[in-house]
């Protein structure tokens, strides 16, 4: 190959493989180079499953060979957070629990992509069944953040995020519940996007909360997460989901057309929040000025129950992660503790040594929010909550095409510096809310902190289903950040960068 | 009114989740912590207002003609039974149900 892996984007690695400039192959094995000359100080990836990618851009290759069309993302290298199934690999979900799992079907957001041209090349780390933001409950091993491997990648899709930002794969795909993508997106300098609820399957993703989960990818621009989203909708609605919406779309047209005129929201009291470190408020004051500069109108907005949305989603999320993982019983699947006389007591200790402690907590917050006599307490008026924060962002979105939002109160912190639960919870204040709303939003670096030089993200939300619009304005703000010398273009992680080929 | 241990120790056993005494206090500080911080949920005035369960607004139930795979996503038994701990012939095996006798290596 005439290029590195670390000069290639998506969008340039497709055209090429279309124009036949490099094969599916030549990329695959460029990709697993690189793999194995950074993963180690990474440990991004759970599994690298090189025969199967290989195999895949081999077949890519032999469509172009014989004429035929090879999809929008041929040859793309990407990775897989271990919760989406992929026949031929394990999926753990980074848990004891799955350590020995063997993917029996392949999820259908790995499927398009796989349709679409891509090379699948691993699965990667993250937080034990999603349940995190640091990546740290992994049952199998820490994945540093590439920008400084002393610091998290956050989470819980911590090993996608850092893959990308290593520079191993240019795109991977995440879940997220509460801002598991964006969150470690923001903290490893990737943009990162959840797709509006409904926009992307969920079949073949192991559920945590089902009325709040939503796959998205990662990419080092804006244009790459365009892309991979063609893929993830293409076909249109899935029907082994029925919480799959049509939304069949190229996302890519118009995606640098001038945002002049186009009203972006802003909330002051969120935007000035207490929580927020100096650096991430004055990236943020950054991110305003430059999408100003791009031609936005920056108009006050109001989100009057947003303060709630922490205690809704920590009802809602560990009620519905109660019910979902109660299928593992140790019989069907999952790791079963011998010598027991009855199958309760097995489910009980099966349970109790196959799942991480947090892992076990939200079950059992869920276990006793759902109660008979607390349902009502909790449960019921979490729901409605959400109907008052949904109704929020409705009316805001009256007012604006978009909201801009930090990302997550600070930049990434180190290992165990935050480890109270609940100061933990507090982090996904800004995220949250679009899990409970539903409504599309994406994370866009901004530039490098002045206190940490750890990457600093803005957050963009979109009205439901208006996810196009909404990444027209992330293209807007990372033009405006690139032309400002905020950040350079799809950076990759400066210690990273040249390793491999 | 804060979960005692006792209240604690019901809730693991309803979840299946064996926990020890040293768990069974962490858990209690945290069960009591968490719970704090839902406290906004029981703050607001929430009479006449409709809960939304998904967001998404009214989803059916997914009726279908009681044909198997009709998606061509039917496991087969050898496929199913790949995961499990322990199975015999075309079944996943388990020990007793109800705790007379071990039933299962």
């Amino acid at each position: 190959m005439m290029y590195g892996l670390d000069h290639l984007g998506a969008v340039q690695i497709a055209r090429g493989v279309a124009k036949g400039d490099f094969s599916a192959v030549e990329v695959a094995e460029a990709s697993l180079e690189v793999i194995e000359a950074k993963d180690g100080d990474v440990c991004a990836f759970l599994q690298v499953c090189a025969e199967l990618a290989l195999k895949t851009a081999r077949e890519t290759d032999a469509r172009r060979a014989a004429g035929k069309n090879v999809g929008p993302l041929a040859g793309v290298p990407f990775a897989i957070k271990d919760n989406m199934h992929l026949v031929g690999t394990r999926t753990t979900c980074a848990s004891r629990m799955l350590e020995h799992y063997e993917s029996t079907f392949t999820a259908t957001c790995v499927r398009r992509m796989i349709d679409a041209g891509a090379t699948p090349m691993g699965k990667t780390n993250m937080d034990e069944f999603a349940f995190g933001s640091t990546t740290e409950s992994s049952a199998f091993c820490k994945t540093r953040n590439p920008w400084d491997v002393e610091r998290v990648p956050g989470g819980s899709s911590g090993g996608s995020a850092a893959a990308v930002a290593a520079g191993e794969v240019p795109l991977a795909l995440g879940s997220d519940t509460g801002g598991s993508i964006r969150q470690p997106a923001c903290f490893c300098g990737v943009v990162g996007m959840k797709p509006t609820y409904g926009a992307v399957s969920r079949y073949g993703v192991v559920a945590f909360g089902s009325s709040l989960d939503q796959v998205g990818p990662f990419g080092r621009s804006v244009s790459d997460v365009a892309l991979a989203m063609n893929a993830l909708v293409a076909g249109g609605k899935d029907p082994l989901d029925a919480t799959s919406r049509d939304v069949e779309t190229n996302y890519l047209a118009g995606l640098d057309d001038s945002v002049e005129g186009m009203r972006v929201g802003i909330m002051g009291s969120l935007m000035t929040h207490q929580s927020l470190s100096p650096e991430v408020m004055l990236g943020l004051k950054d991110a305003c000025s430059v999408l100003e500069d791009q031609g936005a109108r920056l108009v006050e907005i109001e989100l009057p129950h947003i303060d709630s949305a922490i205690a809704a989603y920590y009802v809602i999320g560990p009620c519905e992660a109660f019910s979902n993982l109660a299928r593992f019983d140790g019989v069907r699947f999952g790791y079963r503790e011998p010598g027991h006389a009855t199958l309760a007591e097995q489910t009980a200790w099966s349970r109790a040594h196959g799942f991480g402690a947090e892992a076990k907590r939200r079950q059992l917050l869920g276990a006793y929010l759902l109660a008979s006599g607390v349902y009502d307490k909790y449960y019921y008026p979490a729901q409605q909550v959400r109907t008052l924060i949904t109704a929020d962002y409705q009316a805001a979105f009256d007012r604006c095409d978009a909201i801009i939002l930090p990302c997550a109160p600070t930049t990434a912190w180190r290992f165990g510096e935050v480890s109270d639960p609940a100061r933990m919870y507090a982090s996904d204040l800004f995220t949250i809310s679009s899990n409970i709303a539903g409504n599309g939003s994406i994370s866009v670096p901004v530039g490098l902190g002045r206190d940490t030089g750890m990457p600093v993200a803005a957050q963009l939300q979109g009205p439901t289903f208006q996810d196009q619009k909404m990444l027209r304005l992330a293209r807007a703000l990372e033009r405006g950040v690139h032309e400002a010398g905020l950040m350079k273009a799809a950076a990759i992680a400066p210690a990273f960068v040249g390793r491999g080929r | 009114m804060a979960l005692t241990r006792d209240d604690v120790r019901g809730i693991a056993s309803y979840a299946r989740i064996a926990l020890t005494e040293d768990e069974l206090d962490e858990m209690c500080t945290y069960l009591n912590a968490a719970i704090e911080l839902l406290a906004p949920i029981r703050a607001y005035d929430l009479t006449d207002v409709e809960p939304t369960f998904y967001p998404m607004g009214e989803l059916a139930n997914v009726m279908a003609a009681d044909e198997p795979d009709e998606y061509g996503c039917m496991l087969g038994v050898e496929e199913a039974l790949k995961n499990a701990a322990s199975t015999r012939g075309r079944a996943f095996r388990v020990p007793s149900i109800l705790g007379f006798k071990e039933g299962d290596g």
